[in-house]
């Protein structure tokens, strides 16, 4: 039951009036994440009347033809709101523009000064580019060339992932979209940001008084970062076979995880405090053996599983996969952070698909109590253990050792529990819900800064080097689909005496 | 931020000229048109409170209609001084009648409508224009029009301009010269009208400027009750986007309710509420009725009756979906240091008696009162959950903006389903 009182309770900063302009409208992202995430925006309220979308893409659709499509894309949605769907989408329009084609951008600029005539837009423009990577940068020049970045104050840029393939690719991409607009103008999207739970970590440690005079090496003994996939590949086999799991989800998603559990208290909360404080603590990380990064990574590929009735075709049988593939679908990694806080805690990061469950979590393991003045009823006190739960289910658990009933005076684990969905009356938003509102609020807090991606790519730079001259040196473990990972990956930790939490 | 200034002197030009001087100015045909296209703001700006404050020579001018520190002070001054009741708020009707029979010839700079607040020059209106009524009803027309480009801000940006008009002048004067009003409101742009004034001060000229589908910024908070919440339902009912600063500073009540009944185990004592007790502070009941009109409402509560009592009270018996009856009253406190807003809340009391379970009792005061008058009577042998309200402390102006820059064409849901009901209640 969700809580009546809460219904239509906002407490939302206000979006001003603007026309978000997607290119890559006929793609995938653009039905399946950007329009829903409009649309529970203005279900909400929070999208002003005078808004208007305006897709972009290469197909020679009609405005009309626009929101026939997204309209039979998100079928159920639309029509248990027939009536508030009417109203968005007299608000989307459809542009036929190739980023490459200079007079499709000034064409571009013409309609958009019609738009804002219609809609009263006030010339706000926020402009996402869900293209292909390769495009993100001459899409950048053409939105610039064609004068449509040059107020700083009025004009932004959003960036899907991911930005650059390397260090040196992502600092060729920084120049070229710096040379755009202003840093403040280039939203760079981690879609991991927009989730509640991992800004719920800095609400954690920076609004209670609690946690962080322990949250330093004196009382955590490791941190664990987990995102594991049960779904395979599926119909992005083309893509993943160049980016593999290092790419595609560590070096951002699961380093953005990483910086914010790791960071220093920012000054004030403000965007460039934040993004300096984790953009810091990412050029202090590095991997825990860089000379020797096999000691450190390993990486595996997802085998055949499942049942005999309902059998998984491994990574290498699946649609468009080489059947000779080297990508990793899995890759586990120690990583030390070279600062006073954090000096010597070993920070263990994990991520594959086909895992056994769906889930995101960070796990701070504290360090066991000096001495031991009970009997454990397993063996030994188990070391508390704060586990912040990004997805699904998302909350925070606290695990600690209480007096079991009875005579003696054993002690056993227990957990305390906080539930997002149950604390609160109502679900949070998906996370494109509330990174649009961000990219149309200008506030960039949630988003990566050039210097973060940089430091995010040369943290794992040993790694990708290896990867590319020898390949040997950090072979593929095979593991069964739906299990935790190749044996390999236990015995990274196995070495420190410890163990990947099960969830 | 401090008000910004047009930068340039405005130039007074006869009423009828106005419209085709303008029209030129931003004449497509024009080089460099750069003309901002935003929204046409048009304020009610009559600022009675300041401009007797400024004729008894209790203020320093100019007479700028923003609400500064020192006005307020020198309302509060004038109710002390005019031996009004102490909970008596310092910019209202009632300070302003008073004054009006105290001496004095004091004139100043009259700046309404060309001193705006950075609140709202930050938005770049197109057109701001100001209703400037003077005190001296005789007063004759005056028009003064400027054009303004503000600088572009810190790292560059486009310039976009827009112009000020002000109308000034007696009330009678004043209905005269509305007819230039519909040329200059330009229907491709969205319009809002601000009435920053008592509601039931000119009816009939409220009614005229702000038809829809101009969007209306009102405070219920300003005048006779009944007129208040009887305009916001018609208002409503006739499909205009009706935006009310008095429901907006209710937020922080809607909230903390809410997050009282967040935790899953308390959600179904919801269903079980009894009793209901609002206090507001002195005799303007218009944002207590709003948020019992919301509570009920939103636990689709029916309304039985409602009657006013002789301790100036509202009582209302509303029916829960099982039949139970529920009392609500709503109930006048005085305050030492009233709010700037009339009948702003100062505590709530709501109980819940679940089946087989103890009864509940959530009260939640105001951060600036007290508590203790809802706590009295037993409370405390119920199961009890107090919470404090934080008091929000934003000037009028920013308010206007918020509403302003995030605009609907529509009203807010949630006020659309009380207002209605809330003026069932005075009724």
């Amino acid at each position: 039951m969700t809580n009546p009182l809460r219904v239509g309770l906002r407490q939302e900063r206000v979006i001003a009036p603007q026309s978000l302009v997607i290119f890559g409208a006929s793609g995938d992202l653009t039905h399946r994440k950007l329009v829903p995430a409009l649309f529970e925006l203005f279900k909400q309220r929070r999208l002003p009347s005078e808004f208007a979308l305006l897709g972009c893409a290469r197909r020679p659709w009609s405005d009309e033809e626009f929101r026939r499509k997204m309209a039979e894309a998100m079928e159920t949605t639309v029509n248990e709101n027939r009536a508030a769907w009417e109203q968005f989408s007299a608000g989307m329009f459809y542009e036929p523009v190739d980023l490459q084609k200079p007079e499709d951008l000034v064409k571009l600029g013409h309609r958009l000064d019609e738009i804002d005539r219609l809609r009263a837009t006030r010339s706000n423009r926020t402009f996402y580019l869900s293209v292909s990577p390769k495009f993100y940068g001459s899409g950048c020049r053409a939105l610039a060339d064609a004068g449509l970045l040059k107020d700083p104050q009025r004009s932004r840029v959003v960036i899907e992932k991911p930005f650059g393939r390397d260090y040196g690719s992502a600092q060729n991409l920084n120049r070229v979209v710096q040379n755009c607009g202003q840093e403040n103008q280039i939203f760079r999207i981690d879609h991991y940001l927009g989730k509640e739970t991992v800004q719920n970590i800095m609400v954690l440690r920076f609004a209670n008084t609690i946690f962080e005079p322990i949250w330093n090496r004196n009382y955590i003994s490791s941190v664990q970062i987990t995102a594991a996939e049960t779904v395979g590949v599926e119909e992005r086999a083309g893509y993943y076979e160049t980016s593999g799991a290092l790419r595609d989800m560590v070096q951002n998603h699961l380093t953005q995880m990483l910086a914010i559990t790791a960071m220093e208290t920012p000054g004030r909360f403000d965007p460039e405090a934040i993004r300096s404080e984790k953009a810091k603590v990412l050029q202090a990380a590095r991997l825990a053996d860089e000379n020797e990064p096999w000691n450190c990574c390993i990486r595996g590929q997802y085998g055949p599983g499942g049942t005999q009735d309902a059998p998984l075709p491994g990574y290498r049988q699946e649609n468009g996969v080489d059947p000779n593939s080297t990508t990793e679908t899995y890759v586990a990694m120690k990583l030390f952070i070279d600062n006073w806080r954090w000096q010597g805690v070993p920070f263990y990061v994990r991520t594959g698909k086909r895992l056994p469950k769906r889930l995101s979590e960070v796990v701070l393991t504290f360090r066991e109590a000096p001495v031991h003045l009970f009997d454990a009823a397993g063996g030994g006190p188990t070391a508390n253990q704060l586990i912040l739960r990004i997805q699904p289910d998302e909350g925070a658990e606290f695990r600690f050792e209480v007096k079991s009933p009875g005579s003696g005076m054993r002690s056993r684990p227990v957990e305390m529990e906080f539930s997002y969905d149950e604390s609160f009356g109502e679900p949070s938003d998906e996370g494109y819900v509330r990174l649009l509102a961000d990219a149309m609020l200008g506030d960039p807090t949630l988003f990566t800064r050039s210097d973060e991606v940089e430091a995010a790519w040369r943290l794992y730079t040993p790694l990708l080097e290896l990867i590319e001259d020898s390949p040997w040196q950090l072979p593929i473990h095979p593991y069964e689909s739906r299990t935790w990972g190749p044996a390999a990956s236990d015995a990274l930790l196995a070495r420190d005496g410890l163990l990947w939490r099960r969830p | 931020m401090s008000p910004q200034l047009t930068l340039q002197t405005p130039l007074e030009l006869p009423p009828s000229e106005v419209p085709g001087y303008l029209e030129q100015l931003w004449s497509r045909d024009q080089p460099n048109n750069v003309g901002a296209h935003t929204f046409c703001l048009l304020v009610w700006q009559p600022a009675w409170v300041e401009q007797q404050l400024v004729r008894t020579g209790r203020l320093d001018g100019p007479i700028t209609g923003v609400q500064r520190t020192q006005l307020i002070a020198a309302g509060r001054q004038a109710v002390v001084d005019g031996d009004l009741p102490i909970s008596t708020p310092p910019l209202t009707e009632a300070v302003a009648t008073c004054l009006s029979h105290m001496d004095g010839g004091h004139t100043s700079e009259d700046l309404r409508g060309q001193h705006v607040d950075a609140a709202l020059s930050n938005l770049r209106p197109r057109r701001l224009i100001t209703l400037a009524p003077s005190l001296d009803p005789e007063q004759s027309l005056e028009t003064l029009v400027a054009a303004y480009c503000p600088l572009p801000e810190e790292g560059g940006g486009t310039v976009a301009c827009g112009d000020v008009v002000v109308l000034r002048g007696g009330k009678p004067e004043l209905q005269q010269g509305l007819a230039i009003l519909d040329p200059l409101l330009p229907e491709e742009l969205p319009s809002w009208v601000w009435w920053n004034g008592a509601l039931d001060e000119a009816p009939e000229l409220l009614q005229q400027l702000a038809s829809s589908p101009r969007r209306l910024i009102l405070d219920s908070a300003l005048g006779d009750p009944g007129f208040c919440l009887n305009l916001l339902a018609s208002r409503i009912e006739a499909g205009q986007a009706v935006n009310d600063l008095n429901w907006l500073r209710l937020g922080s009540w809607h909230q903390t309710l809410a997050m009282v009944f967040d935790p899953p185990h308390r959600r179904d004592a919801l269903g079980h509420v009894v009793k209901l007790d609002i206090d507001v502070e002195g005799n303007h009941p218009v944002q207590g009725l709003l948020l019992g009109s919301w509570i009920a409402d939103r636990l689709g509560w029916e309304l039985r009756h409602s009657q006013h009592n002789p301790d100036q009270s509202i009582s209302t018996t509303f029916q829960r979906h099982d039949g139970t009856e529920v009392q609500m009253r709503v109930s006048p406190v005085p305050m030492g240091q009233p709010s700037i807003h009339p009948g702003q809340i100062v505590g709530l009391r709501l109980i819940c008696k679940p089946d087989n379970q103890a009864a509940i009792c959530v009260i939640l005061c105001a951060e600036s009162g007290g508590c203790m008058r809802l706590e009295a009577g037993g409370m405390a042998s119920m199961e009890l959950i107090e919470e404090v309200v934080p008091v929000q402390h934003l000037p009028v102006e920013a308010d206007v903006s918020r509403q302003l820059e995030g605009g609907h064409d529509s009203t807010n849901p949630l006020l659309a389903a009380a207002a209605p009901l809330a003026a069932k209640l005075i009724s």
